[in-house]
């Protein structure tokens, strides 16, 4: 009889980041990258594992600008050249390493790698939002939504209006290509203000996530800790996370991905190999750029060992043993001290897994084959099958609070971004007034009011803030910023002064083509 | 309980310290604290930040903006303040106040409004329904009247704000503008009140608080509030080279690297079959080739053969090349 409950979520986002003006945007190659290693590979895990029968439970964050990406017809096609050029490349590298064995084992793994992703991305014609949604019909994921465009909701606190839209936009976003309601929301950076869990109630969520002070902080005292959800008045459950169990993979202290076997992310040919021979595969600009083909492991020193694919895999399986050893003991620790089953919430970003942490898809799955063969006292559960098993919890409010840079909402209200808040308040404020000024509208001038509400959320992602305050690609954050919010300003005063220019809307339209069927009356 | 209570007010000793240290507001100027100076601290969250970062890892354009752009307007014409929560501890409000308005007053005031200096007047308005004047305490804070946005440090975790934006006369009257909306600042612990129907003894909590910030089974409370507080506020002594976060971060001295490739390369019938180092190699239509090789030390022995696309004739080159570092 198993003593516990774990509950795994890994939330995937990235910013949408669709040029279509440019033949090669350099941010396009985030989406690009994410796909190779880390969306394709956990595609594969959670096959494999249907495939020899392991029971798993799993629940994914998929952002509302991450699924539009997958449906997107042109980033489709652009990712389609960007695997082939790939798979080009890692032939040359095959011969280019013949007197290299060392070496040369790895471009014939990476060439396999590309080669499967491509069939893999084929197979879906191209959209990824099919395996993940026949994934969820399984009953083996739990696919959770987002803010529409990863809005910070708490410092949209000035004008609420706009956190229903991200979360209204969101949910019916979800409804379309899920086939039916999400009942879960990955808050946007786990950003939670006393008063949103109504906001959920009304888009029909019946839960979300927040970081551990979130609910350890919670009015009253909440008798469980993180180890069992709390509700909120409004009968919104708040699943708080386990720093214990998160620590183990994202610290680099105690962390796993530091490991020395494991694979460096910072060592890409793009960057080590003679210019003329890499630059078919880098930016035409000539900007140098990460390929995904890395030959070095971590080792600990700037003598940098060649990579061992066997021996990371061997470590992977070992800290996944680990994990699931503390996870055993911590659980059954728990259900002496708790007097009921404690349920352990950790959730990681997706992107960790494969990007970042090159074997942490593997080590993923050999954690979930282990939990299904090797013990008896942790089962894997959704945030949705515990609440059915376990209806009755305390009442609680949880405490405002982040999961970023130390816990609140400093690292996206600090020196270099906080003169944005002035604009986007603004901008919501003329939403909000475009949409109680216009109940009813048809033809041109409903397409300016949803293009308004676009245009309002892109500037929104709280990417933008995020990015200028970690200093790197500071131009583009701000560029985006800037943009968006213009074009919603031009749309303001092209609707308030009745004159909509149809050519210009169009072409923002074809730009900016996010959320297809969005209703602007939702910014209320 | 004594226990909580005990560290509780050591956070804020330690808490009041770390302000002191900042100063009670900051301006904007100095409040640009990138989050890179504070990167090798182990603070909440830090993690996740490098790793987010590393999904935007592709290095920067050098590109050229290619259309000039318009800019964000500097304001929108309107007397308006905002505050919004940063932390438990602090506030940031932004405002404009128009030249108009300002005028209206020192036409209102006439001789008073000499000698007046633009301030904040920051309320406590916990638990009331504020009506301008009923306020459980308030400060001021001075703001140069080019400042446009101030981060407040409230000293008050768990309490509600407003601010008003005004003038503090030559006799102290203080003559508001505009009065921002109110915002509620989280708790910095673990609540207080505690629900009768779901009652946990402290001991036992305490144990929970600490595991559940990831400080094991068997760290009592006051440790756990110090390992907290520590992260959090003031520790860059947990450091580790293991990391490909930190590998990062550290700044290379100087260095150089030196890679050697060779370039093989020529030319036969265009369908002939050739091989190099017994594996075959595709010719362009011209019948020429190009192979590009890493040159490891030592001794490389290349043989090149070429047959005719009927197998009658065949031609065979080897060229034997060394590379050694000194």
């Amino acid at each position: 009889m198993h003593k516990g409950y774990l509950s795994i979520v890994l939330h995937s986002h990235l910013p949408y980041v669709r040029h279509p003006d440019y033949e090669d945007f350099l941010e396009e190659d985030w989406l690009y990258e994410a796909i190779t290693e880390t969306y394709i590979p956990l595609i594969e895990v959670f096959q494999r594992l249907i495939d020899d029968k392991v029971d798993f439970r799993i629940s994914l964050g998929l952002s509302p600008t991450l699924v539009s990406m997958f449906l997107d017809p042109l980033l489709e096609a652009r990712y389609l050249k960007h695997i082939n050029k790939l798979i080009e490349l890692a032939h040359k590298e095959v011969e280019r390493t013949r007197w290299q064995p060392e070496f040369q084992h790895l471009a014939l793994m990476y060439l396999d790698n590309f080669y499967r992703a491509r069939s893999i991305f084929e197979r879906y014609n191209g959209n990824l939002s099919i395996p993940f949604k026949d994934l969820q019909d399984l009953g083996k994921v739990e696919i959770v939504t987002c803010g529409a465009t990863h809005g910070y909701l708490p410092l949209m606190e000035a004008v609420r209006p706009s956190v229903r839209a991200q979360v209204k936009v969101a949910a019916d976003h979800y409804q379309k290509v899920f086939g039916r309601r999400p009942g879960g929301i990955w808050l946007p950076e786990c950003g939670y203000y006393p008063g949103y869990d109504e906001i959920l109630k009304e888009a029909g969520i019946r839960y979300f996530f927040s970081d551990a002070h979130g609910v350890l902080h919670a009015t009253p005292r909440p008798k469980y800790g993180v180890f069992a959800p709390i509700y909120c008045k409004s009968g919104v459950a708040c699943f708080g996370r386990d720093l214990e169990s998160a620590k183990q993979v994202w610290s680099s202290i105690e962390g796993y991905p530091g490991d020395y076997v494991y694979r460096e992310f910072y060592r890409d040919i793009g960057f080590d190999l003679d210019h003329e021979y890499i630059k078919p595969y880098i930016h035409p600009d000539g900007i140098r750029v990460n390929t995904g083909i890395k030959y070095y492991r971590i080792s600990g020193s700037e003598n940098k060992q060649p990579y061992d694919p066997y021996l990371a895999r061997e470590k992977a399986a070992v800290h996944a043993g680990n994990f699931m050893f503390n996870r055993e003991r911590q659980i059954g620790h728990l259900y002496g001290l708790l007097g009921k089953k404690p349920l352990v919430v950790s959730p990681y970003d997706a992107e960790l897994y494969g990007h970042w942490w090159y074997e942490g898809v593997i080590w993923l799955e050999m954690f979930l084959r282990k939990i299904h063969f090797d013990q008896k006292t942790i089962r894997l559960i959704t945030p949705s099958e515990y609440l059915a098993e376990n209806p009755r919890n305390q009442v609680a409010t949880p405490s405002m609070s982040s999961w970023g840079w130390k816990g609140y909402s400093e690292m996206w209200l600090q020196g270099p971004n906080d003169w944005l808040y002035r604009h986007l308040h603004k901008a919501s404020e003329r939403m909000t007034e475009l949409a109680r000024g216009f109940p009813q509208s048809d033809g041109l001038l409903r397409r300016a009011l949803n293009q308004a509400l676009r245009e309002l959320l892109l500037a929104q992602g709280s990417d933008w803030a995020f990015i200028m305050a970690t200093g790197t690609h500071v131009p583009y954050a701000t560029k985006r910023s800037k943009e968006h919010l213009l074009s919603f300003t031009r749309l303001y005063e092209d609707i308030k002064s009745n004159y909509i220019d149809e050519k210009w809307l169009a072409d923002i339209e074809y730009r900016d083509n996010i959320f297809p069927d969005i209703d602007y009356r939702i910014h209320q | 309980m004594a226990i909580l209570r005990k560290v509780g007010e050591k956070l804020k000793n330690i808490a009041a310290r770390n302000k002191k240290r900042v100063g009670r507001a900051i301006s904007r100027k100095k409040a640009k604290e990138t989050v890179v100076r504070e990167e090798k601290r182990e603070t909440l969250g830090i993690h996740e930040t490098a790793v987010v970062q590393a999904k935007f890892s592709t290095p920067e354009p050098g590109r050229p903006v290619r259309r000039a752009m318009e800019d964000l307007p500097a304001g929108y014409h309107e007397n308006k303040i905002v505050l919004q929560v940063r932390d438990p501890w602090w506030l940031h409000s932004y405002w404009e106040l128009t030249s108009d308005a300002i005028d209206a007053l020192r036409r209102r005031l006439g001789e008073s409004f000499r000698g007046s200096r633009m301030a904040l007047r920051v309320y406590d308005v916990s638990y009331i329904i504020f009506d301008g004047k009923n306020a459980n305490s308030y400060f001021d804070i001075e703001v140069n009247p080019q400042a446009t946005s101030w981060y407040i440090d409230t000293k008050g975790p768990g309490r509600s704000w407003c601010v008003e934006l005004g003038f503090r006369l030559a006799n102290g009257d203080f003559i508001a503008i505009i009065r921002s909306n109110t915002v509620h600042t989280p708790i910095d612990g673990p609540s207080w009140i505690t629900d009768e129907e779901w009652m946990i003894p402290d001991d036992v909590f305490a144990r929970l608080y600490g595991m559940g910030f990831g400080l094991g089974q068997s760290s009592p409370v006051g440790k756990a509030w110090q390992e907290r507080l520590k992260r959090e506020l003031y520790s860059g002594a947990l450091s580790s080279g293991a990391s490909p976060v930190k590998k990062h971060l550290q700044q290379k001295g100087f260095w150089m690297v030196v890679n050697t490739e060779l370039v093989v390369y020529g030319a036969t019938e265009p369908d002939a079959k050739l091989t190099v180092q017994g594996k075959p190699v595709a010719l362009r239509a011209d019948g020429t080739f190009t192979l590009r090789f890493a040159l490891p030390d030592g001794r490389q022995v290349i043989p090149v053969e070429a047959v005719s696309a009927d197998s009658s004739q065949r031609r065979s080159v080897t060229p034997i090349v060394s590379r050694e570092t000194r």
